[in-house]
């Protein structure tokens, strides 16, 4: 049994002149336990909308997302989602501990041992020291790994990103490209990222979908067999990454 | 107000030499009747009698407007966080509150003399009504400027509407709600000291206004040096429980400014 | 009309229509609650007796003047402190002591100096207002750029000309928020003046309707009130938007 599933899933709003616009039309996909899956496409193809559908924020027009077999219906307890805008989403209110500790009282976990945990994911998204700091003292990178430790506090089991280093700038995301494999690794949560950055999809994931747009579909999924750790050197130099980037580059474009 | 706090000695002059002209043109003679010299005034509140009275009068003043700011404060934020989170509630309100706002507060101190007769319930009632004008419509504009985000934040972790409400739009509506407690401290000293003049017993404005009447100026300005104090004291005491309860806040412009 | 709107009337007639009804009903008692339809009656009746009107007209003259008096005094005072640090510091001690004092202990001064007349209604209205007019402007002279004061000198302005073409201007959208914090306490103070010191105007009206427990010319003088002050609060935006044009 997959973890995620996502089956036909269409959405579309309601336009001014009851004209509804269609943003997403019949996108499929899986999702295993422990896997790394990138969603990869143009702008406009619904990417942000599907996200919001599969972490139950927006209510799906058609089709049905399950997380552990769950019918998705509201924010499920086992999912998580990370924002693209990290000075939005953050708490501006608390400081890098009590934000991170957020997702721990949200499960009604407090005391020592919810103070020791969030200690070691500020530690593990390289923050240590920075436990009182509030997110305005921090560059936007900082921001964006209190965000991602915040969520990974909450202990999910299903990780969801949306486009998580699309507002840092490009040495930053690097950084913490490698700083979330090196998580992932330790935690072996799954990871559901979106991205437009074809590179950063192979680069990060086991699989990549590439969805295009009009109508927005899953139009093929694609297996990266790069061997693991990776390496922002030597990994994207090998021919293979070179042969998978213009495959999946062809495809969105040939779509689009 | 400003940064450079340096001690202002051309101010001080300023202030000094007013008052001794004042003094000198009192002593003069001829005024005693509305304008005693400022010393006289001093000499009033260094008097047992008079500094045992006004100690008296603060004390109620002080109590009245506690308790109105402080009622009106929890009232009006309970308030404007639901009319600002809820659409229905905001639409079925809108139209009462947008009738009622434009009357000057002051003029419910009649129908609240025929409700409540005259005492501390009536006065608390008249300083609830004024001040909580502005800090629900603050309220109501913070929450209602919340970011989408940072309430879907609180869902994607599982938070249901109430705490939301609770942990998310009300924080973030703190600077709002803030400059909402900041406008409406005068209002509720006005209206405390309003409504002593009009229906008091007791209290800084029955003292300042029995005094005048009682044709005791030396006395009446001593009231308002106090009352004045007591304003000064209450803003000073707004100011750093501000600082300190928005720190981030501050650190959020200091950035915004560099 | 939005369909909240709508929503927002149905619950006034419906909060108007429970008011009758309690009050009809004798649930509550008709000294303190007269009927709606009695407090609208003796509000069109005073209206139309010239009662209100004149009542207003009295109140209105004793604003107006305290009013303008403090825009006349504190707009060039600001823009003098805002300019000139000299200025500013040696008014400053006698402006932050004068601000903390309620302005309706100031009523009892200036009956002393002034008596119950008119003179001691505007001296507490511009004593009130002083403060938020002061004190914007001189803000907002203090926020102009620089560089545009620089400019206008570039240009050959004098000094004179400078704070009338470039200073007062950019002050501008924050001399107005003075203007207009100082427009809803005008309203106030008059009503506090004429409750403490007065035979005459609105406040007055109100609170001796009250006295002769004549309930429902109370209610029908806080109507014209409100009245009152939401028609001064839109002038004030037309106004406002007409000099703040492009801004």
């Amino acid at each position: 049994m997959p973890l995620l599933e996502v089956d036909a899933l269409c959405k579309s709003y309601d336009g001014s002149a009851g004209a509804a616009t269609l943003a997403i039309e019949n996108i499929s996909f899986n999702v295993e336990r422990g896997e790394f899956v990138a969603l990869v496409g143009p702008s406009g193809c619904g990417k942000t909308t599907l996200l919001m559908c599969i972490a139950g924020l927006a209510a799906p027009s058609g089709g049905r997302v399950a997380v552990k077999s769950q019918l998705v219906d509201r924010p499920p307890p086992d999912l998580v989602l990370v924002f693209q805008e990290y000075n939005r989403s953050l708490f501006a209110w608390r400081s890098v501990l009590g934000n991170v500790l957020f997702g721990l009282e949200a499960k009604g976990r407090g005391g020592k041992a919810a103070d020791e945990r969030a200690r070691r994911l500020i530690g593990l998204v390289g923050l240590e020291g920075f436990e009182r700091h509030y997110p305005w003292q921090l560059s936007g990178g900082m921001q964006q790994r209190v965000a991602i430790a915040r969520a990974l506090a909450y202990e999910p089991e299903v990780l969801l990103m949306d486009e998580p280093f699309g507002s840092v700038d490009a040495m930053t995301r690097l950084e913490l490209e490698d700083a979330l494999l090196a998580i992932w690794k330790e935690l072996g949560t799954t990871i559901l990222l979106v991205t437009h950055d074809i590179e950063e999809a192979i680069y990060l994931s086991d699989r990549v979908h590439v969805l295009a747009r009009r109508p927005s579909r899953v139009v093929e999924t694609v297996a990266i067999p790069l061997p693991r750790p990776r390496h922002q050197v030597t990994t994207r130099a090998e021919p293979s990454f070179m042969e998978l980037r213009n495959r999946i580059y062809r495809r969105i474009a040939d779509a689009g | 107000m400003r940064a450079d706090r340096r001690f202002n000695l051309a101010g001080l002059g300023v202030f000094a030499a007013l008052l001794l002209l004042w003094e000198l043109y009192s002593r003069a003679g001829g005024v005693e009747s509305y304008l005693p010299p400022p010393s006289a005034a001093l000499k009033a509140l260094t008097e047992p009698n008079v500094a045992r009275a006004l100690f008296g009068h603060l004390a109620g003043t002080l109590g009245r407007f506690l308790g109105g700011y402080l009622l009106a404060a929890a009232l009006a934020v309970a308030a404007g966080v639901v009319l600002g989170y809820s659409r229905f509630a905001y639409s079925v309100s809108e139209v009462i509150i947008e009738l009622l706002r434009p009357m000057p507060s002051v003029a419910i101190i009649p129908v609240a003399i025929l409700c409540l007769g005259i005492g501390d319930a009536m006065m608390i009632a008249v300083t609830i009504y004024a001040a909580a004008w502005p800090i629900l419509l603050n309220t109501i504009d913070g929450v209602r400027n919340l970011d989408r985000t940072l309430v879907d934040t609180g869902r994607t972790f599982g938070l249901g509407r109430v705490k939301i409400l609770w942990q998310v739009a009300l924080p973030a509506a703190a600077p709002y709600i803030a400059t909402g407690l900041r406008v409406s401290l005068p209002i509720a000293l006005i209206l405390v000291t309003t409504s002593e003049m009009v229906a008091g017993v007791n209290g800084l404005g029955f003292f300042i206004l029995d005094e005048e009447r009682s044709l005791r100026p030396a006395n009446m300005y001593a009231g308002i040096v106090v009352v004045a104090l007591l304003g000064y004291a209450l803003n000073r005491l707004f100011v750093a429980v501000e600082a300190r309860a928005l720190a981030w806040k501050r650190g959020l412009q200091a950035k915004g400014e560099a | 009309m939005r369909p909240s709107k709508i929503s927002g009337f149905v619950a006034l007639l419906a909060v108007v229509a429970a008011w009758e009804l309690v009050a009809r009903a004798g649930l509550v008692n008709p000294l303190l609650f007269p009927a709606m339809s009695k407090i609208l009656a003796s509000f069109l009746a005073l209206l139309a007796s010239g009662e209100i009107p004149a009542q207003i007209a009295r109140s209105m003259e004793r604003a107006a003047a305290g009013y303008f008096l403090a825009a006349t005094v504190c707009i060039p005072l600001g823009v003098a402190m805002g300019l000139s640090e000299r200025v500013y510091r040696a008014l400053e001690v006698v402006v932050e002591t004068l601000r903390p004092v309620p302005p309706p202990v100031v009523i009892p001064v200036a009956m002393l100096f002034l008596g119950i007349g008119d003179g001691m209604k505007i001296f507490v209205i511009f004593f009130s207002c002083a403060w938020p007019i002061l004190l914007n402007t001189i803000d907002g002279v203090r926020n102009i750029d620089g560089l545009l004061v620089d400019t206008a000198r570039t240009f050959g302005l004098a000094r004179g000309r400078t704070i009338l073409k470039v200073v007062l201007p950019a002050a501008a959208p924050q001399i107005m928020t003075g203007l207009r914090i100082s427009l809803s306490i005008t309203l106030i103070l008059v009503v506090i003046s004429e409750m403490i010191g007065s035979t005459d105007g609105i406040g007055y009206f109100i609170l001796n309707a009250q006295r002769r427990l004549k309930v429902d010319q109370m209610y029908a003088g806080m109507i014209a009130l409100a009245l009152l002050g939401y028609i001064l609060n839109q002038a004030f935006l037309f106004v406002s938007k007409r000099l703040l044009r492009g801004r």
